[in-house]
Parts: C-alpha cells; structure tokens; sequence
C-alpha cells in the first residue's frame, strides 16, 4: 500500500469498535528501513502516537488496535522519527554520492511487516533496502546496495 | 567515474552527513599541491545562521563530493579550520582574475573558474577564461586544458602554447581535451 493511500487510514479499536483516531503521519526508522509508528489526528485523548508494534493490523480500510489506550504520547526514538521535519513525503533525496534524486512523491510500504518498500519521486523509484539514512535535510539512499 | 565541475559552483554546495543532516555549507576550497588539487574546504553556517564557521573539512573526510551536496560520514569528520588550511601550502587557488599566458608570449586571457575533475581525487584540469582576441573566440569564457604541472604566480600562468589547440566551449568533451593536451606534451599523439 502507499502513503498516500494509507494517510487518513481511519483507526479503530477492536474492543469496543469504535473510531478512535485518523492517520496522520508515518514515521519511517531509517535504521530498519520500516515504518516505526503513526502519528494520528483526531484521537480521544492527549495522545497521538501510535508504536508499529502496538498494532493489531494495518488493513486495507483501516488500521487496528486492541484497545485506544495503545495511542499514547511520543517519547524518544519515535518522536523524532514522527516529527515534522522528519517526514518522508516530500523529503529531498540524495544519493551517497551527492546526487539529488528529486522529491518523495510517495511511499510503497508492506502492511503485514511496514517495510518501505519502495521510495517514490518524481524521477526515480528507489527500493526500500537502499536507504542510508533519514534526517531534517534529506533522504539519503544508496542505490547499489541490493 | 569521473565528474567535471566548476569550483564557483562548488561554494555553497551544502554539507550533509549519512543521517541525512545538512551541517554547514562549503564557504571555500583549499588547494594543495600548487594549486594542483583539492585539499580541503573551509565551511559556513546554513540559512539564518550562514556566516564563516571556525571548521574545515579535508579532502580525505569526504565520502563524495556531488553535483548537488558535499556528503560526509558524520559531523565527527568536520575540523578546524586550522588543521584544514595548515596542511595545504599556503597558496589557496587564489587565481581568480589572473592573466593566462602561453610561452610564446600570448595573452589568452583571466581566470573566471577552476574546473575540477572529481574522481577519489579532486584535480584542476583547467580554467575557465574570458578570452583574450588572440584566442578567436569572440572574448567568450572559454576552457583551456592544463598540463600536470604549470608554472603560476601571483602575476600570471604560463601555459605551452600547445594549449590553444585544445580550448573548449563548454564542460561536455572537455575532460578529453585534456587528456589529448597532455598526452601531447608528454611526447605522445600523432602530431
């Protein structure tokens, strides 16, 4: 699935089946090249994150998760992962090699596991595997690596 | 691979580690060697904060230098601006507006731009000059190939005259002209 179909992604609780927030924002690990939580709107309480490993299941129509008390505040790692200025979506991607290699127009993920698999941009599609690293100013991807 | 670039379009090329952080900005380049090759870079600040920083990068911390960003590992490898400028000589490519000669005594024209060639090694292969009349090209910048090794002052660089045979318009091609100029210098070529 992509980004820019999974974003507004409602999500639910399967305990009391209610809604219990919207997706907002994904926040990709570039260390594991895989999506490590969501930032959502909307939801009933002050928390707004969502850890990838919290979820029951990233479906075609919604996300689910047990109860809404898993949609907690962000802390550490995942906070700066979902922080604005770490966003994929439009993110300058740059080779090893300093090359810029356009803007991310959009992101190929695996639902069952959250592996990018493939980063989209208006010149080049890059798979998943070739990311380097993940900061305020740039993707950077290594394109011979497998 | 071999890339050819202009060293004006070099300066403020960002600074951006493997994490994907832009960490300052290039403010300079530091030549080594005579002028011979690319030493170093003597660094900026970016956006609000832009203005010269107390910090240089060498050559030899560069993981690749591309037309688009200067990629290093991490900001560990940024050093001071002493360290950097220290180990070139003392001459920094400060040859902007000096007058090219041949050694027949020809005036071709003053320095625009440094062209570079970037391999693991970042060489001057050549200039950029806005020509003299006697070079014909209607005192258009020009690019004129340099030997391995030139003799330059402060004054002017001497040139073989050999030299006009291989002026190029622009960067696409150039890299052979140069290599031909020097292979005729070396003795090899046909002519």
């Amino acid at each position: 699935m992509r980004f820019s179909e999974a974003k507004n992604h409602r999500v639910m609780s399967v305990g009391d089946a209610t809604t219990v927030g919207r997706v907002r924002r994904f926040g990709v690990d570039p260390a594991t090249a895989s999506i490590a939580g969501l930032k959502l709107r909307k939801t009933p309480g002050e928390g707004d994150t969502l850890a990838w490993s919290d979820l029951e299941a990233f479906g075609r129509d919604a996300v689910t998760i047990g109860s809404a008390d898993r949609i907690t505040r962000a802390s550490g790692h995942l906070e700066r992962l979902l922080a604005k200025d770490h966003a994929v979506l439009g993110k300058r991607v740059l080779s090893v090699a300093g090359v810029d290699l356009g803007a991310v127009q959009d992101v190929d993920f695996d639902m069952a596991s959250g592996a990018v698999l493939t980063v989209i941009t208006d010149r080049h599609e890059i798979p998943g595997t070739s990311i380097v690293g993940l900061g305020t100013y740039a993707l950077v991807v290594d394109p011979a690596r497998p | 691979m071999s890339v050819l670039m202009r060293a004006t379009e070099v300066i403020r090329r960002p600074v951006v580690t493997m994490a994907g952080e832009a960490v300052a900005q290039v403010k300079d380049i530091v030549y080594e060697g005579d002028g011979g090759h690319v030493g170093g870079f003597t660094l900026a600040g970016r956006g609000m904060f832009a203005g010269p920083l107390k910090v240089g990068l060498a050559w030899e911390s560069v993981s690749a230098l591309g037309s688009d960003a200067l990629m290093i590992r991490d900001e560990e490898v940024v050093e001071s601006i002493e360290q950097v400028v220290s180990r070139s000589a003392a001459r920094r490519g400060d040859v902007l507006g000096s007058r090219v000669m041949t050694d027949d005594g020809t005036e071709l024209g003053t320095i625009t731009d440094v062209i570079l060639d970037v391999t693991e090694v970042a060489d001057v292969i050549g200039y950029e000059i806005d020509s003299s009349p006697a070079l014909g090209k209607d005192g258009r910048r020009v690019l004129i190939p340099l030997p391995d090794t030139l003799s330059i002052s402060g004054e002017a660089l001497m040139l073989p005259s050999a030299a006009t045979e291989f002026v190029s318009d622009d960067l696409a091609g150039f890299g052979a002209a140069v290599q031909e100029f020097r292979t005729r210098l070396a003795g090899g070529g046909a002519t």
